[in-house]
């Protein structure tokens, strides 16, 4: 036999222990023979130490057979395993102990109405999932992990499942429910990192940048990055990390022609954009205009009443060019846009009301001064009838897209418009539908002022 | 046992960071799969309970390595099923130093895999699969590649063959970059 014979079979274990240790004598006396082994078992170390990749390698070309792999746990660790139970650490070797190979650390336990996109990780319920990144588009998914956390993810969202006890929020909502036996579970956003000690809490990572966690239950720590310290926040406290507003601040860069006046397979679509169009929204308890505000942001609760827990959508849309006594047919279009605040879990499906305004005074409000307070064709927070006729009413399910729009079509719609006398045509946008947790869903919608959708508009059919 | 997060956090990092590196040490000094996962096993676990001793900057790859290296001795004088050889432990020992010795060399190897790998021809990375991926034996490689025991064990000796050449056409060409 020769030597590269022997090296292989020693490294496959197909030598005798007579010739293994004739081999192993070879060696040491010979240093070339040690080179070439060295070599080749080290080799082999790496292949051994890189499956993982090995397989995910594979999967890029032609697909390659794959069977489960064989062994799992063997009792020697498994009884190791057992032994550190007590040091609270036991997943860390559990967890790695079961792969490299499948690696699993939870189920995708229930995916609600969910669209993925191109998710790295299998999406059918039932799922074991190994470490890797869920890309969820529509819907809400929960995650139990190995460890005993569940975690519901909001659309859009997009997670980072890292082990049992970890995952990455790259960007969403979360709401986590760690039970005592996943104390220490914790949640990575871009800026901070949550630690929980057995409770229940949300977490928002917003792509523009500052996260917030609000606890429901028990208590959490909260590490800003860059920081050596964490932060204790307990039941009903938030954590709220640098530019909450940035997403409302920023600068808006738009194109005024863009959401001009368009005719489509004769209809006629007029958005807030165009001419004396407006929109805003109205919160309790702030006395600032959202005028500028990218999105119109609408909740309501009948819970408790808090400070700043109600909000309604005001917009103007003007029809001055359009012969209105022609209008056959309308269609009102929101688009729904992640709001980046409360959670969805929250909220059931949702019901909102759209209320035209008769009364043609109330055209002249101001996007720069309109406030709950002053807010026309309301009083004392509610909607006045005399001078609102509701026009339609929608549903924005739990977990709805991003790229979700609305469309309201009724008669009492075309039949409003037809009657207004100056051109301007104005409608207040409210929820029904209340959450039943004081941290629930703000729903959004596009304003003009948003930088890619599109704002509150009407779709026109004319005679 | 009360684990500061702090302690617990580092720890986890650096593991994070050199497991792999660890893992390879220890399959390229035991060849029987089951043999080398559980000494990682025990590895991991002794690094825990040792990790306040590790000094905070130094070289967690090297004192990992060191303390699997004394599991592996270890592991084998433990052993009942075989007869325990002192030239097993001695050639283990000297596999360790060789390794040591060229350490930085094999670790380039390792980035370097990836592109032999993909390489390689759709059976001949099939094999790969079996062997390293589901942890199949020779025999159950040959029967399922429809060969006899020892073309398996001479197919699975050229890929190897293969890759170590492959191997030393990219570190060249990584040398010359």
């Amino acid at each position: 036999m020769n030597n590269d014979d022997r090296i292989d079979q020693a490294i496959e274990g197909q030598l005798s222990d007579a010739e293994l240790e004739q081999f192993q004598r070879d060696a040491l006396a010979d240093a070339d023979l040690m080179t070439a082994y060295v070599e080749k078992s080290s080799l082999h170390g790496q292949l051994m130490a890189s499956s993982d990749d090995l397989v995910r390698l594979l999967e890029m070309d032609d697909p390659v057979v794959v069977s489960t792999p064989k062994r799992w746990f063997s009792a020697g660790i498994a009884a190791a395993a057992a032994a550190i139970v007590a040091t609270g650490l036991t997943w860390i070797f559990v967890e790695q102990k079961s792969g490299p190979k499948i690696k699993a650390v939870a189920t995708l336990e229930q995916a609600e109405g969910c669209r993925w996109a191109g998710s790295e990780l299998p999406t059918a319920e039932g799922s074991r999932l190994p470490a890797g990144t869920l890309d969820l588009v529509e819907g809400m998914a929960t995650l139990k992990f190995d460890s005993g956390a569940t975690v519901t993810l909001e659309a859009p969202a997009t997670l980072e499942v890292t082990s049992a006890m970890r995952c990455r929020l790259v960007e969403g909502s979360v709401v986590a429910d760690v039970p005592e036996s996943a104390h220490g579970f914790t949640i990575d956003a871009p800026d901070l990192e949550v630690i929980d000690l057995g409770t229940r809490f949300g977490l928002t990572a917003n792509q523009f940048g500052g996260s917030h966690m609000m606890v429901f239950e028990g208590e959490v720590e909260v590490r800003k990055n860059g920081e050596e310290t964490a932060k204790l926040i307990r039941e009903g406290h938030g954590f709220l990390n640098g530019a909450e507003r940035a997403t409302m601040n920023r600068e808006i860069e738009r194109s005024p022609a863009a959401h001009a006046v368009r005719a489509r397979n004769g209809w006629l679509n007029v958005s807030t954009a165009v001419g004396a169009g407006k929109d805003s929204f109205m919160r309790r308890g702030t006395d600032s205009s959202m005028g500028a505000e990218p999105l119109m942001m609408v909740k309501h609760t009948d819970l408790e009443q808090g400070a700043n827990n109600e909000r309604r959508g005001i917009l103007t849309i003007d029809l001055q060019n359009v012969d209105r006594t022609q209008i056959s047919d309308a269609e009102f279009l929101l688009d729904v846009e992640p709001s980046g605040f409360g959670f969805s879990t929250m909220v059931p499906n949702s019901k909102f009301a759209v209320y035209a305004v008769t009364d043609d005074s109330v055209d002249r409000w101001q996007e720069d001064l309109v406030v709950w307070e002053n807010a026309p064709a309301m009083e004392d927070g509610s909607v006045l009838n005399k001078i609102t006729q509701q026009v339609g009413t929608f549903q924005v399910l739990r977990g709805a897209s991003a790229a979700t729009q609305i469309q309201i079509s009724s008669p009492e719609l075309s039949e409003f418009l037809r009657n207004d006398a100056n051109g301007l045509v104005t409608f207040l946008i409210v929820r029904i539908t209340s959450e039943h947790n004081t941290s629930g869903l703000v729903h959004a919608f596009a304003t003009k002022e948003h930088p890619d959708a599109k704002p509150p508009t009407l779709s026109l059919k004319l005679k | 046992m009360e684990i500061p997060t702090v302690q617990t956090e580092a720890y986890l990092r650096l593991l994070a960071q050199y497991e792999r590196d660890v893992t390879a040490y220890v399959h390229s000094l035991v060849n029987r799969r089951e043999d080398a996962e559980d000494i990682l096993q025990e590895a991991k676990i002794v690094m825990w309970r040792k990790f306040s001793d590790f000094e905070q900057g130094t070289n967690f790859k090297a004192w990992g390595k060191k303390i699997a290296l004394g599991l592996i001795l270890n592991y084998r004088r433990k052993e009942k099923t075989r007869a325990t050889s002192p030239v097993n432990q001695e050639f283990i020992e000297a596999v360790a130093a060789e390794i040591d010795r060229r350490g930085d060399e094999l670790d380039v190897r390792g980035e370097a895999l990836q592109n032999c790998l993909r390489k390689l021809s759709k059976p001949h990375r099939q094999a790969i699969v079996w062997r390293y991926y589901e942890d199949c034996e020779v025999a159950e490689i040959a029967e399922r590649a429809d060969r006899t025991e020892s073309a398996a064990y001479r197919l699975l000796s050229r890929i190897r063959k293969m890759l170590a050449e492959c191997l030393e056409r990219e570190i060249g060409v990584l040398n010359h970059e």
